[in-house]
């Protein structure tokens, strides 16, 4: 590498560190969005406002009610005698209602009728079909209990789960977490670089500098290659001692991944920042590529949910492949297979991207 | 000095609106950005949990095993695969070649023939957490039907549960994404094109040569402002047609009452990004700081796909401060429930608050800084 390469490099460095607020941006926002994206999300669905009604005196269907709030889903809604059960999910005071049937649950369930009712308010979908599949294992395990071997299933499934048993929700968001703030990073400082220069006027001084085509972009995305870096060791090392995120497999496997993907990510910001005619439209751009590649990642929903034709496009998705990465190597140990299979994709990625970039870049400087 | 003159507003409005005219790809993308993203997404995003690899290692190969296996993938839930010898379904789970495994034991047919209690090993994949439990919850449902087919006789349903799902019966994905995703998309698109816009003036220096005149700063504001409102409103409308055209999304509530909630949403995303471009006044730290305030967090904390009800204490107030959370409850609720300006007398006041006291901010600074 020659000096005046290195000396460009370190001049892009600088200016990007030295503002303040860049400086914060870079590296205190990630870890505090980190912390409390961390914190706040869960897969769980809790905290549910759950009304019960019946007639005084059922003490069986009372247990169960008392089963539902002891499970640690539901919360208690407290109404006035008389009450509309629609009326109270309509106001949104309670998501969900269950009702006794008419004669007691005891009496009922002897003439083979046990039927309970449950409304749920479906406009929120998610958490409805939770709430369904809570009231389900509720009342099936009360069933038992209430009446013994007679309300036992004969067929039992033993179930067991891996990597992550205590099923914590910060285990698995944590890492697509982290992936997204890379993402965003690399992409908000790149997307912009070149379209700014232009704006001001100072890249007439970078072309007439002594430095061929190559150094140029090499000195314009080396420098985001390695803050990007950084910002990837910051939230790994973050997430592992804020919650506890293991690191299972090798770290050689992880910084690879990282490199890969950075580079993916820093190609696609330069290529629209050589597009872009102007800042608004850089920003245009790199909103374009993020929202479906946060989307489409895998972070918030599985991807195997999605349409055969839009997997499709999943898999043009640098960010899916990452978050694959980051979560089998965290929390698996790192599968070979997986590894390679998925490196060579964000490889064949980086690739690709920085050739459209560098295509780009060449026609925009002459 | 005179008060608010809507004359000069409205010529500083004429340039803004001239400015983005001559911009064709800025123009589209405002427009079309929201439409082509929530169609995409309004087919992309189902939580309905399906097609799971299930890795099966069947150590029983009898007729009882067979038929448990042809329960488990004609419940369309699961995809049974035959574990590939040497791996194994646990080296399937960590290849990723499998979310779940089935083990059937030697005796399992004989066991199930004799007729005692009959156990088989279901080993999930934790990695993924949301996967995991929506399969655990799907277990109840094929339990029953596996022993209704094994045993001849269905288990006897003493207690059971009847659901109904009110506003949305099928527990249809998209009518609860839709809506969602458009109010993620132009709250998103409202604060950056603002960030932006300002922050522009002040790095080129205009904003100082604009306050020189006699143009004062509530006009300016205004006058940048009003143009984006009226872009980011034709997207909401292009938006309410697409949804529902394409993917039929009921409409129970009052229009007068949506289009108010769009106003006061557009609002406050507008004054969050005013807030931004006269704090920061660069374009890129504003772009940063837009996603950094707008993207995730009206993505991740606004109840989009995580309930708000089922975060922690302290979260569930502090995302009180995001806009998005206040619309993202007016907008399925006016769509879904039909509710009335009664129901929705909270989302609402948090808007306006919110708005209120961004856009007050936002002037305090302005003409802090000017004196």
């Amino acid at each position: 590498m020659n000096r005046t390469l290195r000396a460009f490099i370190r001049k892009e460095l600088v200016q990007t560190l030295r503002d303040v607020k860049m400086r914060v941006l870079l590296f205190g926002a990630p870890v505090i969005q980190l912390t409390i994206f961390g914190l706040a999300l869960s897969t769980e669905i809790k905290n549910i406002n759950l009304a019960v009604f019946s007639r005084p005196g059922d003490a069986m269907f009372e247990r169960v009610a008392e089963n539902f709030y002891a499970s640690g889903w539901f919360d208690r809604v407290t109404y006035v005698q008389g009450e509309d059960p629609f009326e109270l999910i309509d106001s949104g005071r309670a998501d969900a209602v269950l009702i006794a049937p008419k004669g007691g649950l005891a009496w009922s369930a002897a003439r083979g009728d046990g039927k309970l009712q449950l409304l749920v308010d479906a406009s929120n979908a998610t958490k409805a079909r939770a709430v369904e599949a809570y009231a389900k294992s509720i009342i099936s395990a009360a069933s038992a209990r209430e009446y013994g071997a007679r309300g036992a299933p004969a067929l039992n499934f033993d179930v067991r789960v891996l990597y992550n048993p205590a099923m914590e929700s910060s285990m698995f968001l944590v890492p697509g977490v982290m992936g997204m703030l890379v993402c965003l990073i690399t992409i908000i400082l790149t997307a912009m670089s070149l379209t700014r220069e232009r704006e001001m006027g100072t890249f007439e001084t970078i072309v007439s500098a002594p430095l061929s085509n190559t150094e140029i972009l090499l000195g314009k995305t080396v420098p985001y290659i390695l803050l990007g870096l950084a910002n990837a060791a910051l939230v790994v090392t973050a997430g592992y001692l804020l919650f506890g995120v293991p690191v299972r497999g090798p770290l050689w496997e992880l910084a690879l991944a990282a490199l890969a993907f950075v580079v993916t990510t820093v190609s696609v910001g330069t290529f629209i920042s050589t597009v872009a005619k102007s800042q608004q439209q850089a920003m245009l751009g790199g909103f374009m590529f993020l929202f479906p590649a946060i989307l489409m990642s895998g972070i918030m929903y599985p991807v195997e949910n999605m349409p055969k034709a839009i997997i499709a496009v999943a898999y043009m998705d640098p960010l899916m492949y990452f978050v694959r990465l980051i979560r089998n190597i965290m929390l698996k140990g790192g599968d070979l297979h997986v590894f390679w299979s998925n490196l060579g994709a964000l490889a064949l990625m980086a690739v690709f991207a920085a050739g459209m970039a560098y295509k780009r870049f060449r026609q925009t400087l002459n | 000095m005179n008060g608010f003159n809507i004359y000069r507003a409205y010529a500083i409005a004429r340039k803004e609106v001239m400015h983005v005219l001559r911009d064709p790809f800025t123009l589209t993308l405002a427009l079309g950005l929201p439409v082509m993203l929530v169609t995409f997404f309004g087919y992309a995003i189902d939580y309905e949990v399906k097609n799971i690899s299930l890795a099966v290692l069947d150590r029983d190969n009898g007729p009882a095993a067979r038929r448990l296996k042809e329960i488990f993938s004609s419940s369309g839930y699961f995809h049974p695969v035959d574990a590939v010898a040497g791996t194994g379904p646990i080296g399937m789970l960590d290849s990723g070649r499998a979310s779940a495994a089935l083990f059937i034991a030697p005796d399992f047919s004989k066991d199930i023939k004799s007729g005692g209690s009959v156990k088989a090993q279901f080993v999930l994949d934790g990695s993924d957490n949301s996967k995991a439990a929506a399969l655990m919850g799907y277990l109840p449902g094929i339990q029953r039907a596996a022993q209704a087919r094994l045993t001849g006789q269905a288990p006897p349903e003493l207690i059971s549960a009847e659901t109904r799902f009110l506003y949305n019966p099928e527990l249809n994905s998209r009518w609860f994404t839709v809506p969602g995703l458009a109010a993620i998309i132009i709250g998103l698109l409202s604060i950056l094109l603002t960030a932006m816009t300002v922050a522009r003036e002040w790095e080129n220096g205009s904003m100082e040569l604009l306050l020189s005149t006699p143009v004062r700063p509530l006009e300016i504001i205004v006058g940048k402002l009003a143009p984006y409102g009226a872009l980011v409103l034709a997207g909401v409308f292009f938006v309410y047609v697409v949804s529902r055209l394409v993917f039929g999304v009921p409409f129970e509530g009052s229009h007068l009452l949506y289009l108010a909630a769009c106003l006061l949403f557009v609002t406050a995303a507008l004054s969050q990004g005013l807030l931004i471009s006269v704090l920061v006044r660069q374009q890129q730290v504003a772009m940063q700081l837009g996603m950094i305030t707008g993207l995730l967090p009206s993505m991740l904390l606004s109840g989009f796909i995580f309930p708000v009800e089922s975060m922690p204490k302290f979260f569930r107030y502090f995302t009180m401060l995001l806009p998005p959370r206040w619309f993202m409850a007016a907008a399925r609720g006016i769509t879904l429930k039909g509710a009335g300006l009664h129901e929705l007398a909270v989302p609402f006041l948090g808007l306006g608050l919110l708005s209120l006291g961004m856009l007050t901010l936002a002037m305090v600074k302005f003409k802090t800084d000017l004196e």
